[in-house]
């Protein structure tokens, strides 16, 4: 941050502030959520918060993707070891997301229901579902 | 290029303050397929393309597609009881 607007934040806090926002809204949608299906996008929004956080860590301003294909070695570029780990995190959001999708099947199955307030933990199933 | 990335950022945020006010499943898909662009697009403007391209074709098209064949699934359990 060598150069601030006056009155406005640095630009290199604005990804931590996004990032914090994101995780407090998928939080906040996972506490208040009524519906399974529901709280599992609700997830995935508060991993997109560890992306952004990941990548706005490792961004240089004014340089360039990590790429040295086509410019030699040494040119300014961003940090390409967030990149890696920000491209498995999507890879493990995708599949936690598909595991919790047929978790939330499997309930609606045997319970009958979605609502995480009607769901009782360890109690078995209503003789209407079977 | 820093207006462009500031711009991208409060866009995801508002995007994904969006995809957890859409209480609605069926309604949460195409404001996370959405999110999934527009983070996309942020990750392109932050020098990232490579994490760009996995992102968009995971969240905006593989993640949906997941929720769209989990709610068909629940569906056809609600019709069945």
């Amino acid at each position: 941050m060598s150069t601030l607007s006056p009155g406005a934040l640095p630009i290199s806090a604005l990804p931590w502030l996004v990032a914090a926002w994101l995780f407090a809204v998928g939080l906040y949608g996972i506490v208040t959520s009524r519906h399974c299906v529901h709280l599992v996008g609700c997830l995935t929004v508060c991993q997109s918060a560890t992306y952004v956080l990941l990548l706005g860590l490792g961004y240089v301003r004014e340089a360039g993707p990590p790429v040295f294909y086509d410019h030699p070695p040494g040119t300014p570029a961003v940090d390409p070891v967030v990149q890696a780990l920000v491209l498995t995190d999507i890879v493990v959001g995708a599949a936690v997301t598909a595991l919790l999708l047929a978790i939330a099947i499997q309930v609606q199955r045997r319970r009958g229901t979605l609502d995480p307030q009607a769901l009782r933990p360890l109690r078995p199933p209503p003789p209407s579902a079977e | 290029m820093t207006l462009l990335v500031a711009a991208l950022l409060l866009l995801a945020a508002l995007s994904g303050l969006l995809v957890v006010l859409s209480r609605d499943p069926r309604r949460q898909i195409f404001a996370m397929a959405g999110n999934g662009l527009v983070l996309g697009l942020l990750f392109l403007a932050l020098q990232a393309p490579d994490v760009a391209l996995s992102e968009i074709a995971v969240g905006t098209a593989v993640t949906p597609l997941l929720f769209l064949a989990a709610l068909a699934a629940i569906r056809m359990d609600r019709a069945k009881r």
